[in-house]
């Protein structure tokens, strides 16, 4: 049973992934530890939520990255590439500031959905379409597409990590990410004004 | 593989099994004992199951598709209407199977609850189809599949299947407006109680009643015309330029020809409006009444004979029989579900 913070949590912080993970990767060179980072700051932010909850989540969870990212470079497990002690995330908030509003237009979380649906690959796409759009059983679902009910497991666990990731907008991706953001955004403000 | 990522598909895989249907007590407690390890498995569980649930907002996608098959990549189509309709239905009974389609929409659309709630048609090489609803009291703007627009006023329903040759726009209740994309190859016709009007690139409305349909032409050119009568003679057709206004009845189609801005006023019920010219109190409660859940009744013939004029918002029913008490020897009953005028 999900606990009010929990709830809390996936409202107010995931939310806030796509901002989260692009602040981390402009203040970050290593690439490869960008999922690390950001599992840490959700692993901080929900720790502290336990005792008391942030007044303002987004500027909680921007602070819990920024000190995590100085505790980090001090401990000396970065060798500073580039200037690390820039992590004011100003910028950050102008890039993304309305996601929780715009994660609860119908259209936009629907919209996403369809999409993340469309990346999955083929066989993986299938399962979830069955099981969790037709709400199919997994061993329905295993019947029907002639696998063994370890392997519709197995793509049902993939796609909701998939799913996640296109979901929330965080899965670093290089610096594809920028620019892919910038354009979900023009296109995300020309929608709203036709509507 | 970094431990992060170890970690996220250790969430995913409890989650998976979760969802296999066997899950016992002794899975759970497992299952309880491995997020309560590390923080770090409890957020990335958090995360996966928070946008799972997410994704059954996909279940909208399926509306009108046959169960069983896997619909192409790409093969939405957004516009937006008010399920609140197919919402109340959905409440009343649990989905029979054969309607399960219409009603997921419905379901989908509950976790969305919000007044802008959305429509996904679905689109298969170059087909498609759909359902748009308003209810009463709702003006409801929805875009179709080939970019036409349509404004469904109160109450009314229409259905809508596009294909290659074709679009199809069946009015089945009260009245929609249509601003028709241009597409030279594909006719754009509405049909209602067995007229059929047909336009290429244009707006116009059209409204079906018990006794008859109207048309009002805003734009362009529609072509106005009905299969054959039950004596097999084939009726005129007739073709109505923009400021026309016909009404189709059992007897034949009375055109009228009036300027644009005359004509557009007919279609002022987009815009929260009811404009009558000399109308009889009779048929203004009768607009009005298309309109409100709340009737107006007139409880004498001779207080529906009383002629008015005006500019009212139809949503303002009380603000319109404030006014008729004013200007005219009537009495109004106000009841909780209705109001009826007396002749005083």
């Amino acid at each position: 049973m999900p606990t009010d913070l929990d709830d809390w949590f996936a409202r107010e912080i995931l939310v806030h992934e796509r901002a989260l993970v692009h602040y981390l990767q402009r203040c970050w060179p290593q690439r490869d530890e960008l999922h690390d980072l950001r599992q840490e700051v959700y692993a901080r932010v929900y720790e502290a939520a336990a005792r008391s909850r942030p007044a303002s989540s987004q500027a909680f969870l921007f602070a819990t990255a920024r000190h995590l990212m100085t505790d980090r470079a001090r401990r000396g497990r970065v060798v500073s590439i580039e200037p690390v002690g820039d992590f004011e995330p100003s910028n950050v908030y102008l890039v993304d500031d309305v996601s929780p509003e715009r994660w609860a237009g119908a259209r936009q979380a629907l919209k996403r959905l369809a999409e993340a649906l469309d990346r999955l690959p083929d066989r993986c796409r299938e399962v979830v379409w069955l099981r969790r759009v037709e709400e199919l059983p997994q061993k329905d679902v295993a019947e029907r597409l002639g696998i063994s009910g370890k392997t519709v497991e197995k793509h049902l666990a993939k796609g909701m990590r998939l799913i996640a990731d296109h979901l929330y907008g965080g899965e670093p991706r290089g610096g594809a990410l920028r620019a892919w953001t910038a354009s979900e955004e023009d296109e995300d403000d020309a929608r709203q004004q036709a509507d | 593989m970094h431990d992060s990522r170890r970690i996220e598909h250790a969430a995913a895989e409890w989650l998976a099994r979760r969802d296999r249907g066997d899950w016992s007590a002794h899975d759970e407690r497992a299952l309880e004992e491995w997020l309560r390890a590390s923080t770090r498995h409890r957020v990335e569980f958090l995360r996966l199951e928070s946008a799972w649930r997410e994704a059954g907002r996909l279940q909208a996608l399926a509306a009108g598709l046959p169960g069983g098959t896997v619909p192409p990549r790409g093969a939405w189509t957004l516009g937006p209407v008010a399920p609140a309709a197919y919402v109340r239905a959905a409440r009343a009974r649990a989905p029979q199977p054969g309607r399960r389609w219409r009603y997921a929409l419905a379901a989908g659309f509950a976790l969305a609850a919000t007044a802008s709630a959305l429509w996904l048609g679905w689109r298969l090489g170059g087909r498609s189809e759909a359902d748009y609803a308003s209810t009463v009291g709702q003006v409801q703007a929805v875009t179709l599949a080939d970019g036409s627009s349509a404004v469904l006023s109160s109450g009314s329903r229409v259905h809508v299947r596009m294909t290659r040759g074709e679009r199809d726009v069946e009015l089945l209740e009260g009245e929609a407006y249509f601003d028709v994309a241009h597409d030279t190859g594909r006719p754009f016709v509405v049909t209602a109680g067995g007229r059929h009007v047909t336009a290429v690139g244009t707006r116009f409305s059209v409204r079906s009643d018990a006794q008859d349909v109207r048309v009002v032409v805003t734009e362009g050119k529609v072509r106005l015309d009905a299969p054959p009568g039950a004596d097999g003679r084939a009726t005129p057709v007739s073709l109505l330029p923009a400021g026309s206004v016909a009404t189709a009845g059992r007897n034949g189609v009375f055109v009228r020809s009036l300027p644009v801005a005359e004509a557009e006023r007919y279609l002022e019920w987009r815009s929260g409006f009811l404009t009558f010219d000399d109308a009889t109190l009779a048929s203004a409660a009768a607009e009005f009444n298309r309109f409100n859940t709340r009737k107006l009744e007139l409880a004498d013939a001779t207080v529906g004979e009383l002629r008015i004029g005006g500019n009212f918002r139809w949503a303002n029913l009380d603000s319109f029989v404030r006014l008729v008490e004013m200007g005219f020897p009537v009495r109004a009953e106000r009841l909780p579900d209705r109001i009826v005028l007396h002749a005083r």
